[in-house]
């Protein structure tokens, strides 16, 4: 075996990089002298700034959860994204993007989606900047987040079906990047992760990363002193990023990523990337995916389409290599039963994909995973109204918990 | 076969290079359409692994890839064609597309000498490009394997010239996109073959969109020493071919659809 290969552009440790056909070259630079040379004036902050408060729903607070907390025999907190427009963290992540394809002077926005909100929050911001979009979703996605098609179509955004593979997010994102090589003249590629060739894992985890930001100062505020643990799901990973970075200088606090563990992680049929994966190439990084012993990459599963990929963005696997943030799985049962938990105990339907964050708090303590007494920060990145018609059909019972 | 037998080939003047993927329709006739391909007169062969997730492919390709792996060609298989295809074609320079996944998961150094041993001339690795392909290239280097960038309508002369410095040939797509049939166009990309030809001193190889003799000898006129038809070729494998007994008919019908860029009239 060869030593693994360091990137040389945008590089977390061993990860990262841009591995992408030079016919995308072009695009990617423009991108990143963008990013340098816009994001940082004070005219790009203050007008992000203004659009996250007045169309975005920034701040959005944090949230004891007493009752949660008692079940998990560990107190929780969450930092309510599922709040924010659209129902999910997407849209910081869009709003920052959009307003930056404007500056470059492009009119087109083109997005992945798995399980829509990505697509929808595209949908949202180009409705409101007038531009095009158009929105990639595997067609199997399409049938299990049918709302979230009927909600980009009626923001005036063409949803295109994607049909190779297991026509999930990972194919999507293939159709996706073979439009933005065609058209990237006029055309900005809104990638809704923190994955994918540089510049994207930095620039899609700084405009996610105020929600750590702004979780840490109202914690300090609310309850002094920092939480012990931080949680949030990954599928690409930009949510939890988005809420890890602020943390990560602070030694004390515990990053912990949960994975879809599907139906099981010795069943095959999951998407627990970090936790099972092998360092591999896709989508423009070098980062952990699910493949074979010859590098075809594998389908995944997961019962939320939202974390339903082979990859994961290349700073996660730079997090874990390191140590500093530690990844676990949870499965489809865990998190549904989590989903019903929340529902039940707080009158919060959370999206599948927290289902899987919540899932972990719910078993930490018992399994040795966390400490008791420990104080978990839990970024709930959004709401399940999208996962309803899914969960109804499984004719399970909800939990009751009182008289 | 060292990356020099490429040199001798194009000294007697431009080739016109069939692409096609490793496996498809099946095993076996994949290696019988590179002789068919050989027979019907062509001089170098493009072929292609089959990959997962081929970004830079349009649809005919990715059907191809589909058929491919639905029929079972794993990398080691696609190793073990492509050397049966270099005994089959012996002085025929064979260059290998490959997905950077592919290479990366067996490693740089491995990859390589597999190449080498299996009878390729040169790699060209989709989407490993010039900066992250340093260690790429000193595995060639060590594995006496010719490497090739690819280059695309926008990019720069600067830029040209250092693909250029690192390339056995360089790879030029004729468009901005993915591979695939083109309608219209090719003034542009004949201006760019001219344009890009003036600025390397390696020979230019022209992809991309290629499907018609007439395209081909315009491009040769205007500087291109290599011709790729990928896409216009691999589409009449999922047009003549349904079930096995269509071979002979896919053979003999992708011999002519080779021939016809070949030669005049």
């Amino acid at each position: 075996m060869s030593a693994s290969p360091r990137p040389r552009q945008g590089a977390f440790g061993s990860f990262g990089g841009r591995f992408a056909p030079e016919l995308l070259t072009p695009a990617l630079e423009e991108l990143e002298t963008a990013r340098r040379e816009i994001v940082p004036t004070k005219a790009f902050r203050d007008e992000l700034d203004r659009e996250a408060r007045a169309w975005v729903g920034r701040p959005t607070p944090l949230t004891r959860a007493p009752r949660f907390s008692a079940r998990a025999g560990l107190e929780t907190v969450f930092k309510r994204e599922d709040l924010l427009h659209g129902g999910a963290h997407k849209a910081n992540n869009v709003l920052g993007q959009a307003l930056l394809a404007r500056h470059m002077g492009k009119s087109r926005l083109i997005a992945e989606t798995g399980a829509g909100q990505h697509g929808t929050a595209t949908a949202m911001i180009a409705a409101r900047f007038g531009m095009q979009a158009v929105i990639y979703m595997g067609e199997k996605d399409m049938e299990r987040q049918a709302p979230n098609v009927r909600r980009m179509e009626l923001c005036g955004a063409e949803v295109i079906p994607v049909t190779a593979g297991a026509r999930t997010l990972k194919d999507a994102i293939n159709e996706a990047l073979r439009d933005w090589t065609a058209s990237l003249s006029t055309t900005h590629y809104l990638l809704g992760t923190a994955a994918g060739p540089h510049p994207f894992p930095r620039l899609v985890r700084d405009f996610q990363a105020v929600i750590g930001r702004e979780a840490k100062r109202q914690w300090r505020r609310e309850f002094g002193g920092l939480p012990d643990v931080v949680v949030a799901c990954v599928g690409g990973g930009s949510n939890a990023i988005g809420i890890f970075h602020a943390f990560v200088p602070e030694k004390s606090v515990r990053l912990v990523g949960v994975e879809p563990g599907g139906a099981g992680l010795d069943s095959g049929r999951h998407g627990a990337t970090l936790v099972r994966g092998t360092p591999g190439l896709l989508h423009g990084a070098r980062t952990m995916v699910l493949q074979d012993d010859e590098g075809q990459i594998l389908e995944p599963h997961s019962i939320s389409a939202g974390l339903d990929y082979p990859g994961v963005g290349p700073e996660h696997a730079h997090l874990q290599e390191t140590g500093r943030a530690r990844y676990v799985a949870a499965t489809d049962e865990e998190a549904l039963a989590a989903f019903e938990v929340l529902s039940a105990t707080e009158g919060i339907v959370p999206a599948f994909e927290p289902s899987h964050a919540l899932a972990f708090v719910l078993r930490a303590r018992e399994s040795g995973e966390l400490p008791a007494g420990a104080r978990v920060l839990l970024s709930l990145c959004g709401r399940g109204d999208k996962d309803l018609e899914t969960y109804f059909a499984l004719g399970r019972s909800p939990v009751r918990d009182r008289p | 076969m060292s990356h020099s037998a490429l040199s001798a080939v194009l000294a007697d003047g431009p080739a016109v290079s069939p692409c096609l993927v490793l496996g498809d329709p099946t095993p076996d006739l994949s290696v019988e359409m590179a002789r068919a391909a050989v027979g019907a007169g062509a001089r170098l062969l493009e072929i292609e692994f089959p990959y997962s997730d081929p970004v830079a492919d349009g649809p005919a390709i990715q059907a191809a890839v589909q058929r491919s792996l639905a029929g079972g060609t794993s990398t080691s298989r696609a190793f073990e064609l492509l050397g049966r295809i270099a005994e089959t074609c012996p002085g025929t320079p064979l260059n290998l597309l490959v997905y950077g996944n592919l290479v990366h998961r067996i490693g740089y150094e491995c990859f390589a000498e597999r190449a080498v041993a299996a009878g390729a001339s040169t790699l060209l690795v989709t989407d490993i490009p010039l900066e992250e392909s340093v260690p790429l290239r000193r595995a060639c280097r060590r594995a006496g394997l010719g490497h090739v960038e690819l280059a695309g309508p926008l990019t720069p002369a600067a830029r040209l010239q250092r693909l250029a410095a690192v390339s056995s040939f360089v790879y030029l797509a004729g468009f901005q996109g993915v591979t695939g049939v083109r309608r219209g166009g090719f003034d542009a990309m004949l201006h760019r073959v001219a344009e890009v030809a003036e600025i390397v001193d390696v020979p230019l190889c022209l992809g991309f969109g290629l499907s018609e003799r007439s395209q081909i000898v315009r491009a040769f006129g205007a500087g291109a020493g290599i011709a790729v038809v990928g896409s216009h070729l691999v589409r009449v494998v999922g047009d003549l071919y349904r079930t096995p007994s269509d071979a002979d008919r896919l053979l003999s019908g992708y011999g002519a659809a080779v021939r016809r860029l070949i030669s005049n009239g």
